[in-house]
């Protein structure tokens, strides 16, 4: 599954091309977003600038790290609803690290360490112990949480030292850090879907578990990679929050779960598995933060931010569902 | 056969239970009182009463991750209808018809475009969340009349009112799954919804209806929450939908669909009240609350689930 765009420029004008580019997941979410574009580049007075771009990217940066990990899960038919109190141990270890021997690669590394032995332990309940995935990752969101609070004894982590702030705040190439991340992140995750037999394994695993298994692939492992993966990206989600915020505090990343799934979802990526692509989640994270920002410049009250949000993910998923329908006959 | 395993399961829950309660007992003098008992009571009827709805949306194969959001909004649209002048009498009629709606929106969302409850719900998470912080603009309405007291904060000799509204909830909810066609309906569907749909099961029907009864209870336990705490406001309810999906599926209903005893959700909700309570009167600190309960809810759901040979 890659990028609408390219497809677009090979196809034409024949109908059973348009079509195709129709079925990609993110067609809509694209269209979204373009239409997003239009509507808050004519209304909101300094929507359209170069600095407001990277403002709401650098804004998302955190949610989309973490999205496009969780949509490896939900692509292989499982889901992760314990980020968000994993995204606050990993800060912890992030913040424990930095401010004790200080400097960027450790901190990262001790984040990354972290997530991906939490994402081991929610992989290898899901496929060993065949608890469903749903039922781990709620237990380890009540789990992980509190064990966040047992460690840090309900204080805070400050005095982040400047070095290991650099993911977070720093500038490469006049463009901020956390943006580049981001980006990089999803063309890593998009090309080894493209071009792995891992990637290509997520899919039907996803789809079609039994004729996975009976096809010969190991959807043990394929399933338990994807956990990993979500776990060391949230790692390395941790270290640009860490760096943007400057302190961890216990509550870091409640609620995050949600407004991921939301992400992958408004993508495009099918929550029963199987279908969608690292482009959705990425386009569905900026989807969100072009929205948030938008209401801001148009001065609408912040209180109106979760109904533009319900209605958003509802509209997306409505939309889906017929043009599925629509497309499959 | 399938009798007799729900009822070998809900027996092992019985022991958890006893066994929990004796540990309490042991851990701090205090426990094992009829005061701390009944006062601790108060606290677990408003999950209580939407674990009942949300059984059933579970049993159907489907999950309700709106409901905390819902207890909201029902109750600032009480709050603040009567802060506007409604007497308050149809303010909580108002409220109820809310709870109902919220449920009977999920439902038919759900069947109509056959979408993942999971998604559907989540949106309607921050829909309803939205709504209940648009209506008070993020203020809190405080001021009821003081026969209001009478759904949270009313006692009938040392028992709390609201418990004999769970008792009663319970035992209807609970001949409602067990027994006669709907129930039956509720778990044709949960197994397999399609063979049920070709089996004459009028799924659609029986799905709103699930998620609307859900919306109702979800409102009924706004009600006695907003007067057990004297104050409608709009982050009510937060992080609730975890706690009932927790105890639902710790009392033995399967997630997958199919399965799944309002008994064995009763006896969820006592265990995760009798540990909370029972972890706090002994002292232990609420964050080892929190890893307790997470770990209790995977291993109870590994003794149930690893042992299913059909799993694919």
């Amino acid at each position: 599954m890659s990028a609408a765009p390219a497809a677009a420029s090979r196809v034409g004008v024949d109908a059973a091309g348009v079509r195709r580019v129709l079925a990609r997941p993110a067609a809509p979410a694209v269209v979204f977003l373009a239409i997003l574009v239009v509507i808050f580049g004519l209304s909101a007075p300094g929507f359209f600038t170069f600095e407001n771009a990277r403002g709401i990217l650098a804004s998302v940066a955190v949610l989309g790290v973490v999205a496009i990990g969780v949509n490896q899960v939900i692509l292989a038919g499982d889901i992760d609803i314990s980020v968000g109190s994993m995204l606050g141990l990993c800060a912890v270890a992030v913040g424990a690290v930095s401010t004790a021997v200080g400097g960027l690669i450790l901190p990262l590394l001790a984040g990354m360490a972290v997530g991906a032995a939490v994402g081991a332990v929610n992989g290898s309940l899901t496929t060993f112990a065949r608890i469903p995935s749903i039922i781990v990752t709620l237990g380890m969101l009540y789990a992980l949480r509190g064990l966040t609070l047992v460690i840090t004894g309900g204080d805070w982590v400050t005095g982040i030292p400047a070095p290991t702030r650099e993911l977070g705040t720093g500038m490469l190439l006049g463009v901020e850090v956390p943006i580049l991340l981001l980006l990089g992140v999803a063309a890593a995750v998009a090309a080894a879907g493209r071009f792995t037999a891992w990637g290509r394994d997520v899919h039907a695993v996803g789809g079609n578990r039994s004729a996975a298994r009976f096809a010969g692939l190991d959807v043990t492992s394929v399933r338990l990679r994807a956990f990993v993966l979500t776990g060391a990206l949230v790692g390395v989600a941790a270290t640009i929050l860490v760096g943007r915020v400057g302190s961890v505090t216990t509550d870091t990343g409640v609620g995050l779960e949600l407004q991921v799934i939301a992400a992958v979802v408004i993508g495009g990526t099918s929550i029963a598995g199987g279908r969608g692509s690292t482009l959705a989640a990425l386009i569905g994270t900026i989807l969100i933060g072009v929205f948030l920002n938008g209401l801001v410049l148009l001065d609408v009250p912040p209180v109106w931010q979760n109904v533009v949000l319900g209605g958003l993910i509802l509209l997306a998923v409505s939309t889906d569902a017929i043009r599925r329908r629509v497309l499959e006959g | 056969m399938v009798r007799s395993q729900s009822l070998s399961r809900e027996l092992v829950l019985l022991g958890v239970l006893i066994a929990l309660i004796v540990a309490m007992t042991v851990a701090s003098s205090l426990f094992l009182t009829t005061g701390n008992l009944l006062n601790t009571s108060r606290f677990y009827v408003e999950p209580g009463l939407i674990a009942l709805g949300m059984t059933l949306v579970i049993v159907t194969g489907g999950i309700d991750l709106s409901v905390g959001a819902s207890l909201a909004l029902v109750s600032v649209v009480m709050g603040f209808a009567y802060s506007e002048g409604v007497p308050l009498w149809l303010a909580v009629i108002l409220g109820l018809l809310t709870g109902l709606l919220c449920g009977a929106f999920n439902g038919l969302f759900v069947t109509l475009l056959d979408l993942n409850p999971l998604v559907v719900t989540l949106g309607t998470f921050a829909l309803f969340r939205g709504l209940a912080f648009v209506i008070s603009d993020a203020g809190a309405v405080s001021q009821f009349p003081s026969w209001f007291e009478v759904f949270g904060q009313y006692y009938v000799g040392p028992v709390p009112l609201q418990l004999f509204v769970f008792i009663a909830a319970a035992i209807a909810v609970g001949v409602l799954l067990a027994r006669g066609r709907f129930g039956r309906y509720v778990r044709a569907i949960g197994y397999n919804p399609r063979a049920a749909r070709f089996s004459g099961v009028p799924v659609a029907r029986t799905t709103v209806a699930v998620y609307a009864l859900t919306g109702l209870l979800v409102a009924v336990a706004a009600i006695i929450y907003t007067s057990r705490v004297s104050s409608a406001r709009a982050d009510s309810g937060l992080g609730l939908e975890l706690d009932v999906i927790a105890a639902v599926v710790l009392g033995g209903a399967s997630i997958r669909g199919g399965s799944g005893t309002i008994v064995g959700t009763v006896l969820g909700v006592l265990i995760i009240a009798v540990l909370r309570n029972g972890l706090f009167m002994a002292g232990v600190p609420t964050t080892w609350q929190l890893i307790v309960i997470g770990v209790v809810l995977i291993a109870a759901v590994f003794v149930n689930e690893f042992f299913r040979k059909d799993e694919v």
